[in-house]
C-alpha cells in the first residue's frame, strides 16, 4: 500500500485548501473546474477524477444570458471523495449525440476509495463503501448506506434509509434509527493520534473527519 | 463479512429467556448471577439473535433498558414503493397486494430494476414500449411482451400474457367458468339421454389446460360457494352478493322458505367438500406436461430453466422455463413506529411523509449507554483514508502467539459522570483460545457536558501521554491510558491464539468458517448518580425522593471484533 513517491509530494502539503475550507489533493485530476462547485469543507483526495468538462451541450432556456458556464458536478458541504474515485456526470444519447446531465451530491456524503459514480443525484448523509459502481441516472436518497463492491444499476432509485449491496444492488436492510447520530460519543478536542477514537460515524456529520484529513 | 474490523456489537439481554418484562432490579440480580457463572459466548448460535450494532438499539426510558429489534413491537404507519416513492394506501394494499401498481418492476432474472423504453426508432417516445433490465439487459421482448403506452405498465401487464396473449379479467373468468359448467352439465345430460349431439363444437376450445390464475380463481369461487351454502346468513347484509351465482340464489330461496327448514339446517350442518374438478380449482397432475418438460431440458439444456431463487421470486410457483417468467412488480416497503414490548411506550415514530427522514420520537440507546470501541495501540485512528500511508494496522492478519496492545475507548453520552467496570474472560471462547487482559478494568468517564464547561473547569485534567509516534509509551496495569471530557481509554493486552491446534496434542481440528475471527466478549457495568427528579416516571423508588441524587446502574455484554488471526 505504501507509495514512496507519495511522501515527497506530501511534504509540500497534500491538500490545497480553499477559502471555504475545501481540501483538494494536489494529486487529484480535475477537468473543467469552472463547471464544478464544492460546498465548503469538502475533501477531494488523491487520484480522484472529477469530469467537470462533461457538461450539458444543449442550449439551456433557463440560462438567460446571465452565466455562460453550465454546472456539471455540484458537491455539498463536508463531503469526502476518497482516493482513486471517479465522478462522471451521467450521459444519454439524444438525436445521435451524447448529452450530459449535471450530477448533484449533497452534504456529509462519504464516497469510499475506487468508486465510479455516474448518479444523477446523491442526497445527504449517504455512506458509500469502497469499489462501488453507481451507473448513470441512479438516484441515492438520504441516509443510505451502500456496501463495498456494490454495483447500482442505471436509473435505480435507492429509497431513504436503506442499506443496499450486491451486484446488481438490492435492498438488504435498513440503517438503524441511530444512523448518523454520534450520541455524545463524539468528544471534542481530541488531537489526532492522542488516544481518541473515531469522532465521526457513518452517515453522520463528517466535519471532524474532514478536519483530521491533512 | 458484513462489518470491517474492528467493530463492537451490543447484546440485548432479552436473548436469554423471557425477561423482557423484567424490571431493572431483576436484571441486576440476573447480571450478578451472570458475573459469577457465565460469560457471554459470541459463538453460540443464539448470539446471532442478540448482537446488534449500537445504532440499531433503542432505549425505553420507562423500563430503563436497552431495546433491540426482538423486544419491540412494530406498527406500520404507511406503505410505499421504494422505487417511485409513492405512498400506497392500506386499502389498496389489502385489495391489490404488497406490490407497486404503477410502473415499477424488477428483472425476473437478476432482480435489478426494469426501465420502460420506446422501441420507436425515430427518436421520440412512441409505441411500442418494452421493459428492459438495467443490469443484465433482459427485456420483455424475450417473453413476447410489448406495451402500447409508456405509463401504467402494471395495469397493461395484468392483461398481457407471455407472447402477447390476452389474460382474462376476473369477470371474464367468472363468465367462462359458468359457460364451461353449463357445457359439462349438458354433456352429462347427454350421456344419460343421448338424444342430441350438438355440444361437440364447444368442446374444441377447452383443450388448453387451465392456467395457474384460472385455477386459483376457480378455487376461490368454489370455496366461496361452499362457505356461502354453509352459513346462510342474511343475504342482504353481505356486501358482495352475486345474483348470478347459484349459491346466492339458493340463499335467497332459503330465506323465503319455511322456518322449519332453517331449524333443520342449524341442527345438522352439511359437511364442506373439497374441489373435485378443475372447474372447482382442483389441480390434476398432468404426466404429459412433465414428460414434455423433460424432453425440453434434453433438447435445450439447463440454460432454459430457472434457478431456485428466480423461481422462488415468481408469483406463479409452477414456472420452470425462462420463457414463462414475468417481470416482478416492486415489493412495497413500510414506515413503522416502534414500541417497547413490555410497557408499550413509543420508542420511535417517524414522520409519516414518505420523503421525510425525520422522526417525531426517537429514543436511542446510544444516548443512554456508553459507546465502546477498540483499535490497535500503534495504529492511527480508523479513517478509511488510504492516503494515510504511515502505518496502517492490518486487522485481518493478527499474529498468533505474539502479545499485541489495543486501546478500548469508552465515551459517555450521559450528563453525569460514570463509574465503569469492565470484565472479560481471560481466554476467548471457541476453538481458538486467545488471552485477553484489560489492564485497567475500573475507571471513571467524565460527563457529556458542554465543551466550554470543560475548558472552564479543569477538574478532569487529562493525562498527557506522549504521542503514539514517540516510541513505545509505557502501559501500566491499573492506570488508564488517556482521557478527555467525556471519554476514557484503557489498554488491553491480547495474545491471539493459534489457529492450528499446536498447543494441544489433539488431532487435526478443522476450523469452521470465521473461527479465526478474534471476538472478545466484554461485560460493561456502569454506575452513576443522577437527579432523581429528572426522570421520575416508572420506578417507584423510595430512595429517589425529591432533590436527591439517585444511584443508577446499567450493565450489558458487548462483543468486540478485533480482527482475524492469520494462520501460521
Ligand atoms: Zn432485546
Ligand atoms: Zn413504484
Ligand atoms: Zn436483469
Ligand atoms: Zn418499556
Amino acid at each position: 500500500m505504501s507509495r514512496p513517491s507519495a511522501k515527497k509530494v506530501a511534504a509540500k502539503g497534500e491538500y490545497i485548501e480553499t477559502d471555504s475550507g475545501n481540501k483538494v489533493s494536489r494529486r487529484s485530476a480535475i477537468t473543467g473546474t469552472a463547471n464544478i462547485t464544492l460546498g465548503g469543507r469538502t475533501v477531494i483526495m488523491a487520484d480522484v477524477v472529477l469530469r467537470g468538462d462533461l457538461h450539458s451541450t444543449r442550449p439551456t432556456a433557463s440560462n438567460s444570458g446571465k452565466e455562460g458556464t453550465p454546472t456539471s458536478i455540484s458537491i455539498g458541504k463536508c463531503t469526502v471523495v476518497s482516493t482513486s474515485s471517479v465522478l462522471k456526470p451521467p450521459c444519454r444519447m439524444s438525436r445521435g449525440a451524447p448529452n450530459f446531465y449535471p450530477m448533484k451530491i449533497g452534504d456529509n456524503v462519504f464516497i469510499g476509495p475506487n468508486c465510479v459514480i455516474s448518479a444523477i443525484a446523491i442526497s445527504s448523509h449517504v455512506h458509500i463503501g469502497a469499489n462501488v459502481t453507481i451507473h448513470a441516472f441512479a438516484v441515492i436518497k438520504e441516509n443510505v448506506k451502500i456496501l463495498s463492491n456494490t454495483v447500482v444499476p442505471s436509473a435505480m432509485v435507492v429509497a431513504p434509509g436503506s442499506v443496499v449491496g450486491g451486484r446488481p444492488a438490492r435492498i438488504v436492510g435498513e440503517v438503524g434509527e441511530g444512523w448518523g447520530v454520534s450520541g455524545g460519543g463524539a468528544g471534542g478536542g481530541l488531537g489526532v493520534g492522542g488516544g481518541g477514537e473515531e469522532k465521526w460515524v457513518e452517515g453522520g456529520d463528517l466535519r471532524e473527519l474532514v478536519r483530521s484529513i491533512r | 463479512m458484513a462489518q470491517p474490523f474492528p467493530y463492537t456489537y451490543y447484546a440485548c439481554d432479552c436473548y436469554d429467556g423471557n425477561n423482557t418484562s423484567s424490571t431493572k432490579r431483576a436484571s441486576q440480580l440476573l447480571q450478578e448471577a451472570e458475573e459469577e457463572e457465565r460469560t457471554f459466548d459470541p459463538r453460540s448460535p443464539r448470539a446471532n439473535y442478540s448482537l446488534y450494532p449500537l445504532e440499531h438499539l433503542l432505549y425505553c426510558e420507562d423500563c430503563q433498558q436497552v431495546r433491540c429489534p426482538r423486544c419491540i413491537i412494530e406498527e406500520t404507519l404507511n406503505w410505499y414503493c421504494p422505487s417511485c416513492l409513492f405512498e400506497v394506501p392500506s386499502s389498496v394494499v389489502k385489495s391489490d397486494g404488497n406490490r407497486c401498481t404503477r410502473s415499477c418492476f424488477s428483472c425476473p432474472l437478476c432482480t435489478s430494476n426494469l426501465q420502460t423504453y420506446s422501441l420507436d426508432q425515430t427518436g421520440e417516445s412512441a409505441p411500442p414500449f418494452i421493459l428492459e433490465c438495467q443490469y443484465c439487459r433482459w427485456s420483455s421482448l424475450e417473453i413476447g411482451i410489448e406495451f402500447e403506452k409508456g405509463q401504467g405498465i402494471a395495469a397493461q401487464l395484468a392483461r398481457l400474457g407471455n407472447g402477447g396473449k390476452h389474460i382474462p379479467t376476473n369477470k371474464e373468468r367468472d363468465k367462462e367458468r359458468e359457460r364451461r359448467r353449463e357445457v359439462e352439465m349438458r354433456k352429462s345430460r347427454d350421456l344419460l339421454s343421448p338424444s342430441t349431439e350438438s355440444t361437440n363444437t364447444d368442446t374444441e376450445r377447452d383443450d388448453r389446460p387451465p392456467s395457474h390464475d384460472d385455477l386459483f380463481s376457480n378455487l376461490t369461487a368454489f370455496y366461496k360457494s361452499q362457505v356461502d351454502t354453509q352459513t346462510p346468513s342474511n343475504p342482504f347484509s353481505s356486501h358482495d352478493i352475486n345474483f348470478s351465482s347459484p349459491s346466492a340464489y339458493s340463499r335467497i330461496m332459503n330465506l323465503y322458505s319455511t322456518t322449519g327448514s332453517k331449524k333443520n339446517k342449524r341442527s345438522k350442518p352439511s359437511a364442506m367438500r373439497e374441489a373435485a374438478s378443475s372447474l372447482e380449482g382442483l389441480t390434476i397432475h398432468d404426466p404429459i406436461s412433465d414428460a414434455a418438460a423433460i424432453e425440453r431440458i434434453k433438447r435445450e439444456g439447463w440454460g432454459v430453466t430457472l434457478s431456485p431463487a428466480q423461481k422462488h421470486a415468481q408469483i406463479n410457483p409452477n414456472v420452470r422455463f425462462t420463457d414463462e417468467i414475468r417481470p416482478l412488480a416492486t415489493l412495497l416497503c413500510t414506515k413503522r413506529s416502534k414500541r417497547c414490548r413490555s410497557c408499550r411506550q413509543i420508542l420511535t415514530k417517524p414522520e409519516s411523509k414518505i420523503t421525510s427522514t425525520r422522526y417525531k420520537i426517537k429514543l436511542l440507546a446510544l444516548n443512554h449507554i456508553p459507546r465502546l470501541s477498540i483499535r490497535a495501540l500503534n495504529a492511527s485512528p480508523p479513517t478509511p483514508v488510504a492516503s494515510r500511508t504511515a502505518e496502517t494496522f492490518d486487522y485481518n492478519a493478527l499474529k498468533p502467539g505474539i502479545p499485541a496492545h489495543f486501546l478500548l475507548h469508552l465515551s459517555n453520552p450521559l450528563f453525569d459522570s460514570i463509574k465503569v467496570t469492565l470484565a472479560t474472560p481471560s481466554t476467548t471462547p471457541g476453538k481458538v483460545h486467545s488471552r485477553v487482559t484489560i489492564l485497567c478494568p475500573q475507571f471513571d468517564v467524565g460527563a457529556n457536558t458542554d465543551i466550554w464547561d470543560d475548558a472552564l473547569s479543569s477538574s478532569l485534567s487529562p493525562i498527557k501521554r506522549g504521542s503514539v509516534s514517540e516510541g513505545p509509551a509505557q502501559i501500566e496495569a491499573g492506570k488508564i491510558w488517556d482521557r478527555g471530557r467525556n471519554w476514557t481509554s484503557v489498554a488491553v493486552e491480547i495474545v491471539p491464539g493459534f489457529t492450528n491446534s499446536q498447543g494441544s496434542g489433539s488431532e487435526e481440528q478443522e476450523l469452521e468458517e470465521d473461527e479465526d475471527v478474534l471476538e472478545i466478549p466484554i461485560f460493561v457495568r456502569i454506575e452513576y448518580e443522577t437527579d432523581a427528579g429528572a426522570d421520575d416516571r416508572g420506578l417507584g423508588d423510595s430512595r429517589g425522593s425529591k432533590g436527591e441524587k439517585e444511584r443508577r446502574e446499567e450493565a450489558f455484554w458487548t462483543v468486540v471484533g478485533v480482527g482475524r488471526i492469520k494462520g501460521a
